[in-house]
């Protein structure tokens, strides 16, 4: 590797907050070099204190923080010692910008989008207004707003999501920044739009030679920009290293465990390896390796003395004694020689096809199905003329962006929401609209739903015991107090919580807790049909596998059948059986998994499966993106329809457009 | 200057790589090389355990409340004037029900017989207007008791049941844009004035303010996924309101209550004061003010007391009532 200039070297930064009067040490003396000119990406789960430790590079840290320890050197100065808003402000912004997670709020709503350029280039360039303003022009043309003169004058909520990202993009980088740190940029955004934005950041880099820091908890994401990755655990990096280094040769049982987790590395119908418990609680002194009290593979020394680093290579350094000489040798897990190639993955031994399958019997069946919200002139169509059977027994996948409708249908199922039109059937009983007291009872047991926020699914102001057994009280399902007890206990244990667990609050509890607290609600129920609803978009990636493991676990044990809904067609190839891809309300094409992912049909379809990050640099570097163009359809002749264009797999289109499919499958 | 950074790692060359050896490791912990370089028994039941963080929300909100100094004082002097209501009562010359008009004894300013002089008619002013006191915050209590019972159970349904948001809605706007004078005028004149219609028509006037306020949380909280969970369960409105919604309310409840009582005060004087309130017989502190309104620049204790004792119980009841609602914001519990 050729010796390149460091631009930015932080040494031993401590960072600790004051909360409630106790001290949390975030970061516990992190050193990172940064080279002019790379792309640097820092992974870790929430709370692992990869913002806080960057956000300490521009004195961003909240006020009851602050650097405790160590040096941050930048341009020849000890930023970490930088106290005054005055002297950031010589830093911020001009010299190091950063690009925050959620585009809805960082721009402010009462000023025109061109207006907020300028005002930064104003700031940080010694130019006149009139060249200001032709300069925000050009940035906001060179982050790709088309029509860039006209959108000047417009206000952020004229923007989408993913316009708006693109406009705090051109903030940033339009005071020529020399580091660039993009926190989370496409966590709020959709995959397709990801994808895009990750290019933009790309080519900005080329173009104007910036350092850029990748925060990000998405592998995915990781392998598609990284050139070196870094892997933080408790306020700590564990593992440094090239991006090849850190995908196929990690050293760092942590980031084995991260890596491991992945769906997109498992293997149909096999346990995702997982990580158990969650990180350590910082408000206490950690001794040895953080992560040993959840790794199988500990050792003794792990517990007690702190490992220092160990160099792999020259580029590749990792923070665990497995790497001393002294130390017992560790296989790498499986998952991990799949990604580098030593073994195959064989999606092809996937040979089930249920719908070859003549017993199958219909479990909930939506014929026609509509849903509207508002009325008169603010009516809105979200799920229009919506048609499909599960089957029992089946891992049934919704996958759609987001707005496109696939939580409106998880909801009418189990008629959180009124349907406008159509009906749902489950087991041959219309269960829409009007029914009866008794039929209504039957559902409520046999229908449930797992919810996506685990923070927002638990009521904080009742213990687990009352969560989990509302059901059941409800529709007075046990004889008396001990029996309910002992059905509370069953549910907890079979999440894989411990029974005394019933008598605390939601908040004691992790991210991964609250959501098998949100399974257990279901499964007291003994349901045959839970909707899951993004049951795993909002957890960590470590505790992700656990969730995904445990539904399979639960499908195997009581034969239960899912509906998933998901907008990342990664997980889904792991759980589901079949897919049914929705855009704007509307299905488009619904297949077997691996029979979507092998012939994608509809190009929307196709946009989604070239947009989904793979925890791979070499795939991802080399992969070319689709963009789908809802414009392509010309229906204003032939109108299209539903077809089972292959036994089993369905697409929308009209007549022209089915006959280009069918020729693509002959292919 | 990026040089000198170069410089700095020129001369360390691996940062943090220090390497322990065999002896100085043992000697750190006291341990064989062996036996640290062995697997250590791996505890999935200690890797499930929880942070426990003994958080109460209950607790945190008295523990911020009483860190407030200013509020706590203000809490024990209404409690004090309260208390000492009674006492004075009760180590007062006179009884209250014995009182009777002399008019050798008109105006008597303050002194060892008479402690707060007489009124207008020689009757002893201490004991009404300590009497005046109890009447006026009973009263405020059974008005904002009211209030907040009426005000949460219509408020949750006008939150939670989207039918019933129209009707509710077009009370609010006729109560809200007629003035509570002309009701209370109209209700004097037709009905007539006396303590309990006096309640009865604050309480019906003013159920709603309260109401709007828990209906605007209850529409965010309806939504929650927690209560489409519920809604999944088959559990019944009243069940939901009542097991996972007002629980979120309550801090809000109890300022409202809070500062229901001084409002209600405040009222009662200003309505007793224009003559719409209660009877002049009824002693409250709004009476003796409006009977004192003839003779305070002659005669300005009958007016300092009675006002001196609003001004305490509303101001100490305001800022603890703003203080509570600080304290009760989990925002500030961190």
């Amino acid at each position: 590797m050729k010796k390149e200039k460091i631009i930015l070297s932080a040494k031993d930064v401590e960072i600790q907050f004051s909360l409630r009067g106790d001290l949390l040490t975030a970061i516990r003396g992190c050193s990172l070099d940064l080279y002019e000119g790379e792309t640097l990406a820092i992974v870790g789960e929430s709370g692992s204190g990869k913002s806080v430790f960057t956000k300490s590079f521009l004195g961003m840290l909240d006020q009851n923080g602050s650097v405790t320890g160590g040096s941050i050197l930048f341009e020849g100065e000890d930023i970490a010692l930088l106290k005054s808003e005055k002297d950031w402000r010589r830093i911020r912004g001009g010299k190091i910008a950063m690009v925050m997670q959620d585009p809805m709020t960082s721009l402010n709503p009462l000023k025109r989008i061109g207006q907020q350029v300028e005002e930064s280039i104003l700031l940080h360039q010694q130019l006149s207004p009139a060249e200001a303003r032709k300069e925000a022009l050009h940035m906001l043309e060179l982050v790709g707003i088309p029509d860039a003169a006209r959108r000047f004058n417009q206000y952020p909520h004229e923007f989408s999501g993913g316009m708006r990202q693109r406009v705090v993009i051109a903030i940033a980088v339009a005071c020529r920044p020399r580091i660039l740190i993009c926190d989370e940029p496409t966590t709020a955004l959709d995959v397709t739009i990801q994808a895009q934005i990750l290019a933009l950041i790309r080519d900005l880099q080329k173009k104007f030679g910036m350092t850029i820091i990748y925060i990000t908890h998405d592998l995915g994401v990781v392998a598609n920009v990284a050139e070196r990755v870094a892997v933080m655990y408790a306020g700590q990096i564990i593992e440094i290293g090239a991006a090849e280094e850190i995908f196929y040769d990690p050293r760092h049982p942590y980031s084995w465990a991260l890596l491991g987790a992945l769906p997109q590395l498992g293997v149909k119908g096999e346990k995702l390896p997982t990580i158990e418990g969650t990180p350590p609680n910082l408000f206490n002194r950690i001794t040895g390796d953080a992560f040993a009290p959840r790794n199988r593979q500990a050792l003794q020394i792990d517990y007690k003395v702190e490992p220092p680093y160990f160099e792999v290579t020259s580029t590749h350094k990792a923070k665990t004694w497995l790497l001393d000489p002294r130390a017992p040798r560790v296989e790498q897990p499986d998952s991990i020689k799949r990604l580098s190639g030593r073994m195959t993955v064989d999606y092809g031994s996937d040979t089930r096809h249920p719908h070859e399958d003549p017993n199958r019997e219909t479990l909930i069946e939506v014929r026609g199905m509509q849903v509207t919200f508002g009325t008169g002139r603010k009516k809105f169509v979200a799920v229009d003329d919506v048609s499909f059977e599960i089957y029992r027994g089946e891992t049934f996948a919704l996958v759609g962006e987001s707005g496109s409708g696939k939580t409106t249908i998880g909801r009418a199922i189990t008629r959180i929401n009124p349907i406008s039109a159509g009906e749902i059937l489950y087991k041959g009983q219309r269960i829409s609209g009007r029914i009866s007291k008794e039929l209504d009872h039957q559902v409520i047991k046999g229908c449930q739903m797992i919810f996506q926020d685990p923070l927002a699914s638990l009521n904080e102001r009742a213990k687990v015991d009352y969560i989990v057994s509302e059901g059941i009280r409800n529709l007075h399902m046990y004889r008396d107090e001990d029996e309910r007890q002992e059905m509370v206990r069953k549910a907890l244990c079979e999440v894989g919580l411990l029974p005394e667990f019933a008598s605390r609050f939601p908040h004691e509890f992790s991210g991964g807790q609250r959501q098998r607290i949100g399974i257990a609600r279901a499964l007291v129920m003994k349901p045959e049909f839970i909707v899951a609803d993004e049951p795993i978009s909002a957890l960590d990636v470590s505790i992700r596998a656990q969730v995904l493991n445990l539904l399979n676990e639960l499908k195997a044990t009581y034969g239960l059948t899912y509906l998933f809904i998901a907008h990342d067609l990664s997980v889904v190839r792991f759980i589901a059986d079949r897919i049914a891809v929705i855009y704007k309300g509307r299905i488009v094409e619904l297949s077997e998994a691996e029979e979507l992912f092998r012939h994608p049909l509809h190009p929307y379809t196709r946009a989604l499966l070239s947009a989904i990050p793979e925890p791979d640099p070499a795939v991802e570097r080399n992969k070319r993106l689709v963009v789908y163009d809802p414009s392509v359809h010309d229906y204003t002749e032939e109108k299209p329809v539903w077809c089972e264009i292959l036994p089993g797999h369905f697409v929308y289109g009209n007549a022209a457009e089915l006959e280009s499919y069918r020729a693509a499958l002959q292919a | 200057m990026t040089d000198s950074i170069q410089t700095m790692f020129d001369e360390m060359p691996d940062q943090g790589g220090r390497i322990y050896s065999t002896d100085a490791l043992e000697q750190m912990t006291g341990d064989s090389e062996e036996n640290l370089f062995s697997f250590a028994e791996y505890h999935p039941e200690e890797a499930e355990r929880t942070g426990y963080s003994d958080y109460s929300y209950w607790k945190s909100v008295w523990r911020i409340f009483l860190k407030k100094k200013f509020a706590v004082a203000m809490v024990i002097l209404f409690l004090a004037v309260f208390i000492f209501s009674f006492v004075a009562l009760a180590i007062g010359k006179y009884q209250y029900d014995n009182l009777v008009p002399d008019n050798r004894q008109m105006f008597i300013s303050p002194n060892r017989e008479y402690w707060f002089g007489t009124d207008n008619i020689g009757r002893d002013y201490w004991c009404q207007v300590w009497y005046a006191t109890q009447t006026s915050i009973k009263l405020a209590a059974i008005v904002a008791l009211g209030e907040c019972v009426v005000g949460v159970v219509l408020g949750c349904l006008w939150g939670y049941v989207r039918k019933l948001d129209r009707f509710f809605t077009e009370i609010y706007n006729i109560l809200y844009s007629v003035p509570t004078i002309i009701y209370m005028t109209l209700i004097a004149l037709m009905i007539g004035r006396s303590f309990w219609i006096m309640c009865i028509t604050l309480i019906l006037f003013h159920w709603i303010y309260m109401a709007k306020n828990v209906r605007n949380l209850v529409f965010m909280y309806r939504d929650r996924e927690y209560n489409l969970a519920s809604r999944c369960l088959g559990t019944r409105l009243g069940t939901i309101l009542s097991r996972n919604i007002l629980p979120y309310l309550i801090s809000v409840i109890i300022l409202r209550l809070a500062l229901s009582i001084p409002s209600t005060i405040g009222y009662e004087t200003t309505l007793s004061y224009l003559g719409l309130g209660l009877d002049v017989n009824t002693p409250s502190l709004g009476i003796l003010l409006r009977n004192s309104r003839a003779y305070f620049l002659d005669y300005p204790y009958l007016l300092i007391f009675p006002a001196a004792i609003v001004s305490i119980v509303t101001v100490a009841f305001y800022l603890a009532g703003n203080a509570f609602s600080d304290a009760a914001d989990p925002r500030n519990h961190v």
